[in-house]
């Protein structure tokens, strides 16, 4: 545990943040994107939502010892996966549309941009927490400098 | 009498707690969007487990290890399980956390100052109150 630990917990959220924030980026750049992927039967699916799946930090090597030491390790957090969002594709008719089926319907991402915005403001303001909680820690460090002085 | 008496040991001990104190608040506020993450927090042990830390075990030989360890700090981290604050069993109160830690930086920057002031009085006494 190092004078750096509290600052490295701070990155660790300051990085899921982020990732957070390039998830809602893509999610909504694609709102409209229907050729996102190649099904089996060789057909264009539209792009599916993506969500970020945040975990504690518990399976680097210092926290494993820090077990062994029948210590609590304090380790921040860590992103474990981005999985897409199972929720139904939005049908829109659109007879001219070159990927509309045989009705003249298109399937378009299941992305609800109301959504997104709240989930960017999430990440924003938790970001920000971070970056305070990083400053206080690096303000406590500055000042254990001046002992002795 | 001891140069770096017991102030300084006391003082010393505050900066070990204020410091942990700051990881694990940094800690919580970066784990405030994990689902099911319970909140860390440092409290002091109650008096009884600090009074039967401080119990000695009977030695038959002079070479045999004392049980107590006289540095033992008497604070120790744990986890709030029982609550809920947030939908995804996240109970982070980030209002809290972030009172929390000014408070504990303001603390910390107090602690340092009077480390500073005690230095300085002995400062005072080595130069003969020049």
């Amino acid at each position: 545990m190092s004078i750096f630990h509290a600052m490295n917990i701070s990155g660790s959220g300051l990085t899921t943040q982020r990732l957070r924030m390039d998830v809602v980026a893509s999610n909504i750049a694609n709102a409209q994107s229907t050729r996102a992927t190649v099904n089996e039967n060789g057909e264009f699916e539209p792009y599916r939502r993506k969500m970020v799946v945040m975990e504690p930090q518990e399976k680097t090597f210092s926290s494993f010892l820090q077990k062994a030491q029948n210590r609590k390790a304090l380790s921040g957090v860590t992103v474990s996966e981005i999985v897409e969002d199972d929720e139904p594709f939005k049908i829109v008719y659109n007879p001219n549309h070159p990927d509309a089926d045989e009705q003249g319907y298109v399937q378009l991402p299941n992305v609800d941009p109301l959504q997104e915005m709240v989930d960017l403001m999430s990440a924003t303001r938790s970001y920000e927490a971070n970056i305070t909680a990083f400053n206080a820690s690096k303000g406590m460090l500055m000042k254990a400098l001046e002992i002795g002085k | 009498m001891n140069l770096f008496g017991g102030t300084f040991r006391t003082l010393e001990q505050s900066l070990d707690y204020a410091s942990l104190k700051n990881q694990v608040i940094s800690n919580n506020i970066s784990n405030v969007d994990t689902p099911n993450y319970k909140a860390k927090d440092i409290v002091f042990k109650d008096y009884l487990a600090k009074a039967a830390s401080n119990l000695e075990a009977k030695r038959t030989h002079p070479k045999h290890i004392p049980f107590n360890s006289p540095r033992d700090n008497n604070y120790q981290l744990i986890t709030k399980e029982n609550t809920v604050f947030n939908h995804n069993g996240n109970n982070v109160d980030i209002d809290k956390e972030m009172a929390n830690l000014a408070k504990n930086q303001i603390y910390y920057n107090a602690l340092i100052d009077r480390m500073n002031g005690k230095f300085h009085s002995l400062q005072t006494v080595i130069r003969g109150g020049n």
